[in-house]
């Protein structure tokens, strides 16, 4: 069996346990984990996010919330304020996350490492005070509710997000456009010139690419993604709220993506999964659960330093290795 | 080709280069040679726009480059093999050749660089962190060929490469020459200079102190001696 082999078959997996999560689930566990699922196929894409500035072009960013947050509040708005429809909301969301990620990269970008991080701390929290302060547009403390529009309505018949299943399984749509796109990206010329600069961005700039051109553009695509997953939440919990745009919500989806795994497409899938997860069955028990997340953490960091995603792989690549070894399938 | 005109350069308040002027003709050869620490690599870097100048002009093929962004000059033809190869060891030896490539070069392109380097072909899929350090270096010099510069600036391409190997990267080095494609070299290994190259350049503190053929400065030991150490 080779390491693609088993890839694809774990990838399947979790296409499977996905697509039948809503059945599934009820049968072992209580069905609120089916929405505890949707919340992780959500926050996983803040944590995609990080990971594809993070892992594939090596700028971390600590303002990731903002473009979620900018997400949420564009679907609020524009459904509660500007009477949009449900799928002028969700476009609002996602073009003013993806506006505001191109404004604030162009002057991003410019800086690296640590300088980076700071500036895309510095973007967020000036955002995060203006959305509390600027109460008759985002409802400040309170945040800002909203009615559910409907998904589709031709006649009588309508779809709506208030249906369990149809909310479930538009998540998962989003959520997997946004993987298959990510993938995409990440096996093109562009994914590969990411890498490039990650590596070496002066020898990436000695063979004719444009450094900052393709820090923008991982910037932008990255704020695009958040911005889907900050709208996908505000419909999921029918409000927006500046809570999610404070930079302890960047921070948290740093972690996700490391211990998940950087630099691998589904990592951060698998580090939300474990955060979140752990987040629900702790937190009732211990109130001082996020102890036992630090530790998790660091334990990571320190001897699993390519996270749960790297585990992974080296795992793989030792049994196809053994199988070919024993004169596996090749 | 390339001129380089009262070429200055500073590091901070450090005035590094002070006044380099060079050529290189179409189809030349030419070898900047010096002892460590002159400004060899800096002038190859201000060329490349790595190390901005603070006066001077660099010119390439009639365009004035010494204000262009670095990642416009590979574009006009000029490539450029950094000191200590320079590949990205975390790609595939393939993403390393097309990486930087706006559209994929022609197969006469692709078919003549792996002719020269028959390991390259063979090791296409291998991340280029496994490679020896000679197939590194001769990946390097094989995705500047790729892009089908007009002229190439190779900084101590034999540096940490088994003496077997030399041999071979010399020996590349030579048939990319015969293409009449420009070469540029800076190099510790003098033979290797006086070999590969007609002209040469020495350099001290900054300057352009000596310019002979190869075959004059051979023979001319005092000069040697005096500019860099040694005797061939």
């Amino acid at each position: 069996m080779t390491v693609q082999t088993i890839n694809r078959a774990g990838t399947l997996l979790l296409v499977v346990f996905t697509l039948t999560a809503p059945w599934v689930l009820p049968l072992f566990v209580d069905s609120f984990w089916v929405d505890i699922y949707s919340e992780i196929l959500i926050w996983s894409l803040l944590a995609a996010s990080v990971n594809l500035l993070f892992g594939y072009v090596g700028l971390l960013s600590f303002g990731q919330a903002l473009y979620f947050g900018m997400g949420m509040y564009g679907v609020a708005i524009g459904i509660a304020k500007l009477g949009f429809g449900f799928w002028g909301g969700f476009g609002f969301g996602v073009v003013l996350a993806t506006a505001m990620a191109a404004v604030a990269g162009v002057l991003a970008v410019r800086l690296t490492w640590h300088y980076f991080a700071i500036i895309t701390v510095v973007f967020s929290l000036i955002f995060y005070f203006l959305a509390l302060s600027w109460k008759p547009l985002t409802g400040g403390d309170d945040g800002l509710p909203f009615g559910m529009p409907p998904l589709i309505s031709i006649g009588d018949f309508e779809l709506t997000l208030t249906d369990p299943d149809v909310q479930y399984f538009f998540i998962v749509l989003m959520v997997g456009a946004c993987y298959a796109l990510m993938g995409r990206i990440i096996s093109s010329p562009l994914g590969r010139a990411f890498v490039t600069v990650r590596e070496n961005d002066l020898r990436a700039s000695l063979i004719g690419l444009n450094v900052y051109m393709i820090r923008l553009s991982a910037f932008i695509v990255s704020g695009f993604i958040a911005g889907v997953a900050g709208a996908l939440f505000a419909l999921f919990g029918r409000y927006a709220s500046a809570n999610f745009m404070f930079y302890h919500v960047s921070g948290e989806a740093v972690v996700w993506a490391i211990i998940g795994g950087v630099g691998t497409l589904f990592g951060p899938i698998v580090g939300t999964s474990l955060l979140i997860v752990l987040r629900e069955e702790l937190s009732h028990v211990w109130a001082h659960y996020p102890i036992l997340v630090g530790i998790v953490v660091i334990l990571t960091v320190i001897f699993a330093p390519k996270g749960i995603g790297g585990i992974w792989t080296s795992l793989v690549h030792r049994f196809a290795g053994a199988n070919a070894g024993k004169g596996g399938d090749q | 080709m390339l001129e380089l005109r009262d070429l200055n350069a500073h590091y901070g308040k450090v005035h590094v280069l002070r006044g380099v002027t060079m050529h290189v003709e179409e189809g030349e050869s030419v070898a900047l040679l010096g002892r460590n620490g002159v400004g060899k690599t800096t002038t190859l870097k201000s060329v490349m726009g790595l190390v901005p100048p603070t006066g001077g002009s660099v010119n390439f093929a009639g365009t004035e480059i010494s204000k262009m962004a670095p990642h416009r000059i590979p574009g006009a033809g000029l490539g450029y093999v950094p000191q200590g190869r320079g590949i990205f060891p975390g790609l595939s030896v393939e993403e390393n050749l097309l990486i930087g490539l706006t559209k994929t070069p022609p197969s006469h392109i692709t078919d003549y660089v792996f002719d020269r380097f028959p390991r390259l072909k063979e090791r296409l899929k291998q991340q280029a962190n496994t490679l020896s350090g000679g197939e590194q270096q001769q990946l390097a010099i094989a995705r500047c060929l790729v892009m089908q510069p007009k002229m190439i600036i190779l900084d101590e391409p034999t540096e940490g490469i088994m003496p077997i190997l030399v041999k071979e990267i010399r020996r590349e080095i030579a048939a990319v020459r015969e293409t009449g494609v420009s070469i540029l070299l800076v190099e510790q290994n003098i033979k290797t200079a006086l070999r590969l190259c007609t002209r040469v350049y020495l350099m001290e503190k900054g300057v352009i102190v000596h310019e002979a053929s190869a075959s004059e400065l051979e023979n001319d030991k005092e000069t040697l001696h005096r500019y860099l150490g040694v005797t061939v």
